[in-house]
């Protein structure tokens, strides 16, 4: 984005262990916000969502963002046969299926291959399977990033809208827990992390467009951008100039001093979470109020694009529910505020988010 | 919309490092396919692939792709002679499949052979294909815009056509390019599962050809809004004036039929360049060698450029399908065929296929004046991505 391009969310979609459904479910949740019991989605939780035979074919993760992109075209109203583009972001894309793939042959050699799971390797193998079941023809990209990966597929989706280059594109993230990675990060003493799974897409399309066709716009991306800041790979670094945060309220023509609340990726990583407050404090209002539902809903790609979508519920209904110890919904002023993220290795996202 | 030039190559060939040494292979149709000796390949049907010979560039503690980025991303960053402080704003994307999944397959490997976990945590970090562009990032201290893509084997072009439209929409000046991907296990294996590998070397466009060889490697081209490049008196390369991306939304592996796809990522390429069918005169095919994949290039070719409209070559019979790094590699060979002005060949092809109604350039490289080509790119999920190079500051 580099002008001032308003860009609407007309659908959302939902998958996860908390909530599953539309804008108008993800409200409700988070009016009333409270941890699921579970940081997984309950056995048969997508067999509504689906239709059998893809309940039959396809893997766990390609079936949730195949869920997720149908509740937000619903809600949205939008025919994809009118020029659709998909922009999905994971961590680790189909590692289960992966998995599966290795173990086939480990078991049983090259007879234990199997011909069907080894396209799920390849991680854009969700884009692919949702593109074939929504339709979407134009554009279609899997990005790839630690912890930011939904938000910066929103950012790089209001991208795309802005220029005028696809008419609209459904964004978002998707991840499953992996039992290998949990249980290694665990092993090594490092799963303070709340993690979690699902998937959040949500349809984006130039707000004037959005408004022709009589959609209901649920909130507006002013300003989207992503940088990389100094650090070594998978590490922290020192700065405090957020260089992404600038580049959005340029994007937006706004001031620091506009955002009256703050979405963040604190999620349990202390040292990225000690560099994000660091880098937010740096540039935010004094008390802007922060919310942090990584800690709520355990952090996936997913939860990135569920922060924009919760980000522009805060937006219209001018409620911030907040999870700093106990959790708890604030008053905070409606219209104008930050989706932030930010990842080891120094990938930093964010995305002015104004009521429609 | 700002133009874009490029101004910086870098390669990490099946001919071993560098531009030149990638390009004199190209010319001499040099076959570097061969027997596979990275992995173990007993008990498979094929047992070949395009291994990059060593040395590799970087500390051999990397992973072995992140060696083959490092390598071409520097060749690419020193070609362009970009001074630090245009580094610290130039943009960075990544097409990347595997990640360093040839080492976190060794550590799996060894775990289920003797419950060995030790390095569990490089193996978990490298498997992410975005460790490349963090890589590459610490290295030059590459600050702006950075990004991951993952469309399967159109990656390398599709990180090329997103820094394309960076610059054009004026975010950033300069953006570093490419794609990059390491022989793996699991790549091996999955395309001998699906039967697509031929046990001899690949013959794209051949009557007879049975498939596809594997190959490995990077490429990175350095981009730059062509008023930037003018002003700090840059070497351009050539102008990539047009990309198109699409997608069949059709089939996971296999293409959609008619073409339709590759043809709608061909004219949005030939639009954006303001660029008629006639003006382009040679086609970098995606050329996998499958039986299915060059039949429907080819019609989708004609449909576009009319039978026998341009030339038309497939540098993966000499390369292998180097996977991620495929679209870059092939953009730079398009880019590098424009300043010869020498087209590639189609090496170990004998009789041409009459279902693909072109000039296929077999075996021999071939003299022409050429100022556009196209380099195609088509990955799993129909991924369809068409860049448009013209010589020079066209």
């Amino acid at each position: 984005m580099t002008a001032t391009t308003p860009v609407a969310i007309t659908g959302v979609g939902v998958v996860s262990a908390a909530v599953t459904g539309d804008s108008r479910a993800l409200g409700a949740f988070l009016a009333v916000p409270a941890a699921p019991g579970v940081d997984v989605l309950a056995p048969g939780a997508l067999a509504s969502l689906v239709h059998p035979d893809e309940a039959r074919r396809l893997s766990r993760v390609c079936q949730m963002t195949i869920s997720a992109a149908r509740l937000a075209l619903h809600e949205s109203g939008l025919d994809p046969a009118c020029g659709l583009g998909l922009v999905v972001g994971t961590e680790f894309g189909d590692l289960a299926s992966t998995h599966a793939f290795a173990d086939g042959f480990l078991e049983r050699g090259p007879a234990g291959l199997s011909a069907l799971l080894f396209p799920n390797t390849v991680m854009n193998t969700m884009v692919a399977t949702t593109a074939i079941a929504v339709g979407a023809r134009d554009m279609a990209l899997t990005l790839n990033a630690p912890t930011v990966a939904g938000e910066l597929a929103v950012a790089r989706a209001a991208a795309a809208v802005a220029s005028g280059r696809v008419p609209a594109v459904l964004a978002g993230g998707v991840d499953e827990v992996d039992a290998v990675v949990e249980r290694e990060l665990a092993h090594l003493g490092l799963g303070r992390e709340r993690r979690a799974e699902g998937a959040t897409l949500l349809v984006l399309e130039p707000a004037a467009a959005a408004r022709a066709r009589g959609a209901r716009v649920l909130g507006e991306i002013g300003g989207a951008a992503w940088r990389a800041l100094s650090a070594r790979p998978w590490g922290v670094g020192g700065t405090r100039t957020s260089r992404a945060v600038d580049a959005a309220l340029d994007i937006a023509a706004a001031q620091a001093r506009d955002l009256g609340w703050v979405y963040a990726s604190c999620s349990g990583d202390d040292a990225r979470d000690r560099w994000e407050a660091e880098l937010l404090d740096a540039v935010l209002p004094p008390a802007a109020p922060v919310a942090t539902l990584a800690r709520l809903l355990g952090r996936h790609a997913g939860l990135g694009a569920l922060r924009v979508a919760a980000a522009a519920w805060t937006a219209r209904s001018g409620l911030l529910p907040v999870t700093n110890g106990t959790t708890r919904v604030e008053r905070v002023r409606p219209g104008r505020g930050l989706v932030h993220g930010l990842a080891r290795g120094g990938l930093q996202v964010a995305l002015v988010m104004d009521a429609a | 919309m700002k133009r874009v030039v490029v101004t910086g190559l870098g390669a990490a060939s099946p001919y071993g490092a560098g531009v030149v040494a990638y390009w004199k292979g190209l010319a001499a149709g040099d076959c570097a396919i061969r027997a596979l000796t990275l992995i173990e390949s007993e008990g498979f049907r094929c047992r070949i692939a395009a291994e990059v010979p060593g040395p590799l560039a970087g500390s051999a503690r990397r992973t072995r792709a992140d060696r083959l980025a490092i390598g071409a991303a520097g060749e690419a960053l020193a070609d362009a002679r970009l001074s630090p402080r245009e580094r610290a704003r130039t943009a960075l994307v990544v097409g990347a499949v595997g990640g360093g999944m040839l080492e976190a397959e060794a550590w799996y490997w060894r775990g289920a052979d003797d419950g060995d976990r030790r390095g569990a945590l490089q193996a978990v970090r490298a498997v992410l294909p975005t460790a490349h562009a963090e890589t590459l990032a610490a290295r030059w201290r590459l600050g702006g815009p950075r990004h991951t893509v993952v469309t399967a084997c159109s990656s390398g072009a599709v990180a090329v056509a997103e820094a394309a439209e960076l610059i054009a929409d004026g975010v950033v000046d300069v953006a570093l390019a490419g794609g990059v991907d390491a022989i793996t296990r699991i790549c091996f294996m999955g395309f001998n599962a699906l039967k697509l590998l031929d046990p001899a070397p690949c013959r794209p466009f051949d009557v007879e050809r049975r498939g596809m060889s594997i190959g490995e490697g990077a490429g990175f081209i350095v981009l730059e809004a062509e008023a930037h490049a003018r002003a700090r008196r840059a070497r351009v390369y050539a102008t990539l004036a047009g990309h198109g991306m699409t997608t069949d939304a059709y089939h996971v592996t296999a293409p959609e039929p008619s073409g339709d796809g590759m043809v709608r990522a061909m004219r949005v390429a030939l639009e954006r360049a303001g660029a008629a069918p006639s003006e382009v005169h040679y086609a970098n095919a995606h050329g996998t060698g499958t039986p299915q994949n060059d039949r429907i290039e080819g019609r989708a070719l004609a449909t576009v450029f009319g039978e026998g409209g341009l030339l038309v070559s497939s540098t993966k019979s000499m390369i292998g399908h180097t996977m991620a790094a495929a679209g870059t590699l092939e953009a730079i060979a398009t880019v590098l065929a424009l300043g010869h002005g020498t087209v590639p060949p189609t090496a170990n092809l004998a009789t041409p296929d009459p279902d693909v109604p072109f000039d296929c350039v077999p075996r021999v490289a071939r003299s022409a004046p050429l100022a556009c080509a196209i380099s195609n790119s088509f990955g799993f999920g129909g991924q369809n991505v068409t860049l448009l190079f013209r010589h020079g500051l066209a």
